[in-house]
């Protein structure tokens, strides 16, 4: 079974719980991370650049796990639809309470490509 | 069985129209490319275009159609119907290798596309096929939903032991995910064969993710990728190509390459519990897909 990428071993079952999707991401550095820069869309008059900056959330941590994993020289990035389809899903659990993740979370539900630039 | 006991033999189900051999192909290249993964295609659809990507071509001459042509199936030589694949999956190229065979099948109305299925197996066995040096995977490509018996044959005959059923969240493809886990469980005691996951090859429609995910967990298995729709797989295809290999560092490479590394990775194969008619239409219902009926209206013309 693969959440974010992660896989977890078949004896795991078909729904890992969120907690320990958390402790994978629970190392990751975000001490360097002011805000999180993620380019909506593909055509050019419909591409919008959405700013997120609450970084004691589960979505800010698993973003930038996801912009930093085998990216050395930190350029933007394509992000995979099932890897933020599940990072929306787990924050609509976890951060259910914060109205700027729940609404990030709307926008990556949606078919619309994403990029992802980190500051 | 022939073949090393590392030998992993997958299948690619799906109905058809879905993208079963667009996506397994494309997933193969990136196996093959990324990975270094040896792979055999058995195509195992009479429209014989599940190697055409790996191939360049229009379509390879199937074993039945060569055992026509020479009389009877052992008349057949390896070298006419199994062929290398081009560009990044030749055997001189770095990296993993592709080789292609297609089944074929019967004329349009004559003889059953099964025993074509298994009479190419066969002869690929005898051949030694699955004893080529190096071979990490053999992947069958078959078109249906497993109502014909026929189809289930790689599945019967104990070749295919992992199968990735390739759908979608439009209905008729979750029926057919869901028909094919009812021909998993008929056989998973006999023959072993166990399901591996959904690849959800979007036609993006509202809510597609999720209800190809409750599908998965419903049926007891995962939603191993979800493949998005990109105008570039078809620019690749318009010149016989696979994504990987017409445009690498593309976003639908990626994804490709993603789908490959779980593929690649995946321990969880099991013993499907396939739903009932009545609660996949309670699925589609509970995620809008369809209208509730009103009992009184059925069978009501709309003038009425």
């Amino acid at each position: 079974m693969f959440v974010l990428g992660f896989h977890f071993p078949a004896d795991m079952g078909n729904q890992i719980p969120d907690e320990l999707v958390a402790e994978k991401i629970a190392g990751v550095d975000i001490s360097d991370v002011k805000e999180i820069k993620l380019l909506m869309g593909t055509k050019d008059k419909d591409k919008e650049w959405i700013s997120y900056t609450n970084n004691s959330t589960f979505l800010f941590r698993a973003l930038v796990h996801y912009f930093k994993e085998e990216n050395p020289d930190k350029a933007q990035k394509y992000m995979i639809y099932m890897n933020r389809y599940q990072m929306s899903a787990i924050s609509k659990r976890v951060d259910a309470a914060d109205d700027e993740t729940m609404k990030l979370c709307h926008n990556l539900d949606s078919m619309e490509q994403f990029r992802i630039e980190v500051a | 069985m022939a073949g090393a006991a590392s030998l992993r033999q997958i299948a690619f189900y799906g109905k058809g129209g879905i993208g079963k051999s667009t996506t397994s192909q494309n997933t193969l290249a990136a196996m093959s490319h990324y990975f270094d993964k040896n792979i055999m295609i058995v195509g195992c659809d009479p429209k014989a275009d599940s190697t055409r990507l790996i191939l360049h071509e229009k379509a390879q001459d199937t074993i039945l159609s060569l055992a026509a042509e020479m009389g009877t199936i052992e008349d057949v030589e390896m070298e006419q119907a199994r062929l290398w694949g081009k560009g990044l999956f030749d055997k001189e190229t770095p990296g993993g290798w592709i080789n292609c065979t297609e089944s074929g099948g019967p004329e349009p109305g004559v003889g059953c596309a099964g025993r074509g299925v298994i009479t190419a197996i066969n002869f690929l066995e005898e051949e030694g096929a699955y004893d080529e040096e190096g071979l990490d995977f053999v992947s069958y490509d078959v078109l249906g939903d497993v109502v014909c018996g026929g189809f289930a044959m790689p599945i019967r005959e104990g070749k295919a032991q992992e199968i990735y059923i390739v759908m979608s969240g439009e209905m008729m493809a979750m029926y057919a995910a869901n028909n094919i886990s009812k021909g998993i469980l008929k056989y998973a005691n006999t023959g072993g064969v166990r399901l591996a996951g959904l690849i959800c090859n979007a036609r993006m429609t509202d809510k597609e993710y999720d209800l190809a995910l409750e599908l998965a967990q419903r049926i007891g298995t995962q939603l191993i990728h979800f493949v998005p729709r990109n105008n570039i797989v078809q620019h690749a295809e318009l010149r016989r190509m696979t994504v990987v290999e017409y445009s690498p560092y593309s976003d639908q490479a990626r994804e490709y390459k993603e789908l490959a590394r779980k593929i690649v990775y995946n321990d969880m194969k099991i013993i499907p519990t396939p739903i009932s008619m009545d609660d996949l239409e309670d699925l589609l219902l509970a995620f809008g897909l369809e209208d509730e009926v009103d009992e009184s209206q059925v069978g009501k013309a709309a003038e009425a």
